[in-house]
This record gives C-alpha cells, sequence and structure tokens, in this order.
C-alpha cells in the first residue's frame, strides 16, 4: 500500500519530470487508496508545478517540458476534481479568458481548474477573447471574479481595455478583476485599476477568495 | 559622494559613488556565477574593472601591445543603411564599404553580408554574391568572411513551409512543435551547407555564422551540424560562430550534439560544442540589461566571457556592440561605454577580439 507522503511525492515528481501518464496513475492511486484528493493536489501536484516553474526560471527545464507538466497537472487534477465533495454552496462566479490576440492557454487553464477545485463556478471562455466577450458573459452569467490572462507585453493592454469597458458598460463595480499571466506584475494590476493580480494558479485562487472575503489564510 | 559619471543598461547617463560603483560590480559578477555556476572574479580583478570605471577620460584603451584583433561583422550596413536603420546614410556599395573597414576603419577581418543577413534569402542569389565576394576578395588584404544568420525563424510559417513553434507550443501541441523544429533545422543545415560550398568555389576565406541560436536550441543544433559537415568537406575554411545571446532556449528542449544538451548552454558550454563541431573562432554575447548599471553589466560579461576564454581551445572573438558585452541598448553606443566594455573584456577577461 503506499503512503500518503510517496503518494504527494510521486504526484510532485511526475509533475517535474513532464511524466502526464505518471500524473494520471498517481491520481487514480489517490483514489484508490482513499487520500484525501485536495491534499494531492495542493501538496503534490501545486508543489511539482511549483518546482517546475522555479526550474524553468534557473534555466534548467524548457518551455516544451513546462507545457507538458501543465497538462499533466490539469489532466490529473480533472480525475481528482471529479470526486471531490460537491460544495452545496459554492464560494463564486468566476469569468476567466485569456485576453484577445492572445492564445496561450496553459496557465489561465490551470487558474481555472484550481479555482473549480476550490468551489468557484467557473466560465472559462478560452483564448484569444474579445472584450465584448468578456463584457456579454459578465451581463449574462453576473460574475463575483472577472479574470483575465495575456502573455505578451502586445496584448496586456487587452486588460486595460476591458477594465474601461466593464467601466463604461456600468458593471465594474458589480465585479472584482483579476489580472495574470507571464508579463503581468502588481504594477500593471494597479496601473489599470485591477482589483488583484495573480502570480500563480494558487495565489490566484488565494486572491479571488480574498476579493470575497473568503480569506483563509 | 556620487561624483563617477557612467551609464545605465539603456545609456542613460548617471551618477555613482565609488561605493555604488563597487556595489555594482560585486552584484554583477555574482549574478553571472550564479547563472553559469562559475566562479565570480577576484577581488583584484574587481579593483581593475573599477579603475576603469574611475578613469575621468572619455575614453579608455589597452597599453601598447595588450591589442587584441578587431573584427567586424556585417558592417557595410552600417555606413549605407539610413539612421533608421542602424547606419549613417552614406552611399556605399558593399564592396566601398569592406574597403572603407578595411582601409580606413583598420579592421583586421571584414565580412560581406546580405542585406537580408540570412542563409535562407541567399540561397537563390548565390551566384551573385559569389561574384561579389570573388571582387572583394581580390581586393581586400584582410580575411574577408562572408556572413550571415542561420536564422531559423524563416524557415517557419508565415515566412517558410513549417509550422511555427510560437504557435504550436502555447496551443499545447509540443509533438508538432519538436517537429517542425527538426525538419527545418535539417532543411536549415542543407541550406548554410549549400550556400558555403558555393562560396568556397570561389575561395572564400571563411564563414560566420552570426546570431546563431536566435530562435533557440534547433537553431544552434541546425548551425553545428552545418559546421561539422563543411569543416569536414571544406577544412580550409575559416569557421566563425557568432551567438545571439547568452543562454540558449529550450524551444525544444530535447536537442543534443554530441550527446550534450544544447537547451540552457551558457557561453562557456557553448564555446565547448562548437570547437567539437569544428569551428575556428567562437563569438560569445553576453546580453546587457537595461535597468541595470553599466558596472553591473561589464562586471558580469567579463565574468562569464572570462571563464568561456578560460575553458576554450580556440579563440574567442567576443561581441561588443548595442545591447552586448557590457555596452548599453542604444542605436548608437557612446563611445565611453564601448571602450569601458571593450577595455574590461580585454584586459581581464583576456579576449583574443573584439
Amino acid at each position: 500500500m503506499v503512503s500518503v507522503q510517496e503518494l504527494l511525492d510521486r504526484a510532485a515528481r511526475a509533475i517535474v519530470n513532464a511524466d502526464t501518464e505518471e500524473a494520471v496513475n498517481v491520481a487514480h492511486l489517490t483514489l484508490e487508496a482513499g487520500v484525501d484528493p485536495l491534499l494531492v493536489i495542493n501538496e503534490g501536484f501545486s508543489r511539482g508545478m511549483a518546482e517546475a516553474g522555479e526550474l524553468f526560471e534557473r534555466g534548467e527545464l524548457f518551455l516544451p517540458e513546462l507545457i507538458i507538466s501543465s497538462e499533466g497537472m490539469v489532466s490529473a487534477v480533472r480525475i481528482l476534481e471529479a470526486v471531490l465533495p460537491k460544495q452545496e454552496k459554492k464560494v463564486g462566479v468566476a469569468v476567466i479568458g485569456t485576453i484577445e490576440g492572445d492564445i496561450h492557454d496553459i496557465g489561465k487553464g490551470i487558474v481555472a481548474t484550481m479555482l473549480r477545485v476550490y468551489g468557484f463556478e467557473v466560465h472559462d471562455l478560452g483564448r484569444d477573447v474579445s472584450v465584448k466577450k468578456f463584457i456579454e458573459t459578465v451581463r449574462a452569467v453576473k460574475p463575483d471574479i472577472v479574470g483575465s490572462s495575456a502573455l505578451m507585453t502586445t496584448t496586456q493592454t487587452g486588460q486595460k481595455i476591458l477594465e474601461q469597458e466593464l467601466q463604461k458598460a456600468g458593471l465594474r463595480d458589480s465585479v472584482k478583476t483579476m489580472v495574470g499571466g507571464a508579463v503581468i506584475t502588481q504594477r500593471w494590476a494597479n496601473k489599470i485599476g485591477a482589483d488583484a493580480y495573480g502570480e500563480n494558479a494558487m495565489e490566484a485562487v488565494a486572491k479571488a477568495k480574498e476579493l470575497l472575503g473568503l480569506t483563509t489564510k | 559622494m556620487a561624483n563617477i559619471l557612467t551609464r545605465m543598461g539603456d545609456g542613460e547617463r548617471v551618477q555613482m559613488s565609488v561605493s555604488e560603483v563597487r556595489d555594482a560590480l560585486l552584484a554583477g559578477t555574482h549574478d553571472a556565477a550564479q547563472k553559469g555556476k562559475i566562479p565570480e572574479l577576484g577581488s583584484d580583478e574587481l579593483e581593475q574593472l573599477l579603475e576603469i570605471f574611475l578613469d575621468k577620460n572619455r575614453i579608455v584603451g589597452v597599453a601598447p601591445g595588450e591589442e587584441v584583433v578587431l573584427t567586424h561583422d556585417i558592417g557595410t550596413l552600417r555606413l549605407m543603411g539610413d539612421q533608421a536603420n542602424s547606419g549613417v546614410g552614406i552611399p556605399l556599395s558593399r564592396l566601398q564599404g569592406i574597403l572603407v573597414h578595411e582601409r580606413a576603419f583598420a579592421a583586421d577581418t571584414m565580412e560581406l553580408g546580405h542585406i537580408d543577413y540570412s542563409f535562407k534569402p541567399v540561397k537563390p542569389i548565390i551566384s551573385m554574391e559569389m561574384q561579389e565576394y570573388e571582387t572583394a576578395a581580390m581586393m581586400t588584404i584582410v580575411p574577408l568572411f562572408y556572413g550571415a544568420m542561420p536564422n531559423l525563424g524563416t524557415y517557419y510559417r508565415p515566412d517558410g513551409p513549417f509550422g511555427n513553434p510560437s504557435d504550436l507550443l502555447p496551443q499545447g501541441k509540443v509533438r508538432e512543435a519538436r517537429e517542425a523544429q527538426l525538419e527545418a533545422a535539417g532543411h536549415a543545415t542543407r541550406d548554410m551547407v549549400y550556400v558555403s560550398s558555393k562560396l568556397h568555389e570561389v575561395a572564400c576565406e571563411g564563414i560566420n555564422f552570426d546570431t546563431t541560436a536566435a530562435a533557440g536550441d534547433a537553431d544552434f543544433y541546425a548551425t553545428l551540424n552545418a559546421v561539422a559537415e563543411i569543416k569536414k568537406t571544406m577544412p580550409e575554411m575559416a569557421i566563425e560562430v557568432g551567438m545571439a545571446g547568452e543562454f540558449i532556449l529550450g524551444m525544444h528542449g530535447e536537442l543534443f550534439f554530441n550527446g550534450q544538451r544544447l537547451a540552457g548552454m551558457y557561453p562557456h558550454q557553448q564555446v565547448k560544442v562548437v570547437e567539437e563541431a569544428g569551428a575556428d573562432i567562437f563569438g560569445p554575447v553576453i546580453n546587457t540589461n537595461t535597468s541595470r548599471s553599466m558596472p553591473w553589466n561589464v562586471a558580469r560579461a567579463v565574468t562569464f566571457v572570462k571563464h568561456t576564454v578560460a575553458v576554450s581551445s580556440i579563440p574567442i572573438h567576443v561581441n561588443v556592440g548595442m545591447g552586448v558585452g557590457g555596452v548599453p541598448v542604444f542605436e548608437t553606443p557612446p563611445i565611453d561605454s564601448t571602450t569601458r566594455a571593450s577595455k574590461a573584456l580585454v584586459q581581464i577577461a583576456k579576449v583574443d577580439g573584439l
């Protein structure tokens, strides 16, 4: 019988090694062993993702591997997410998407997954999402949070336009806005008037909860 | 007291105190040592660097006997190009530009290069380039290279037939991105060998692979394979490999040359595979950080290059110019910065050429 610690270590290692098959195996093993899925997501897969991010920063792991790592994380979390006890009351509603002109989807996908894991109802609009589409969805689903991702300096201005258009549409005061993506900083969030910036998926979840007054720090 | 006039990495003039310069030098060498996992500069070397920055003269230089080879890549463009194209707008032909470099600028080597400066677009016009090279070579005494960039980017869509990794990777299409890079690299190698072989027919003295690895590890892989092939079939032709940046981006991530993973290599590792491929000269690049001061950037560049020189068996002709080698990112690099960076790289890093 595999121990909990072993399971957590294998989960983290699978992500660092960009081994999607192993990540999926660990997710199934978690269910078979009756281990808390949330624990494995947080202490295993998320830890692995953070380690992979550090290795990428240090130039010891490269973009293709980071992408496979992210995919492995999403695949494994999807399996575990399905068995998480359904929360009677959703934590909040989030609309999330990668801003227009930007096709980078992976980081945003992880944020969407982690928000779901933590009880948010998530409307993931995908990538290359027009500001118009964001506004329409905000009108339709009345979210608490609107999150936009941008990976390039050429597209980050879309986040500023989103802020302005939410304002023009009279929707800005009814939502909290969050920004993220490789080129995004807290300074940028302050500059455009976004309510929060999340550097990674876990921080995005924490900030989203904080914005809704649900801080569990 | 802030009384040393120096610059930031974007060229802005700033005043720093002696202790600020000292701190910046220390931080710069530390950064290089940490990133490259190489030794930091010693205290005597940092003192030498400090002296270079303390010098009140606008232009600094080395003592007689310490001079090194001064080479130029596509210098002709800097004369004939207008100011928006990094040039000074003097209407000169490429041949005239080469002669000006040799006879007026005292260049120790010179280079012929096409305005597109990439192997792929040179391929269909190689007959004209052969004529131009032959004419120029007949009129010059200094060694004359033919230079171009491997520029793997020209093989990806929309410029080429293969899928663009920059589009494929964000979509999670890792396998497709890697296949596209391998296919593109194969074509690039063939083009580099073809262009070089045609120039070899007109007794070309050397090929300069400039801005190598600009498109990541596959770009470097294609170049190393081309160099190895050229050295095997045309051994008398000199080869210089100059880099695009200090770090090999892992756009593929799993490409190897002689068993060594190319992604993530720093200059002291790059030079070893360049040597193994058969190149005769290596041109390392150390990128300038615009938000750091020149002392920080120069100390960092010297640290990387010194270790590259130490491990290399072939001459090191370091890139010194806009945005590289400690020089600010500035269209016309200020003379105070280029001479300080050059002096430091010659005296402390012990480079063979600039």
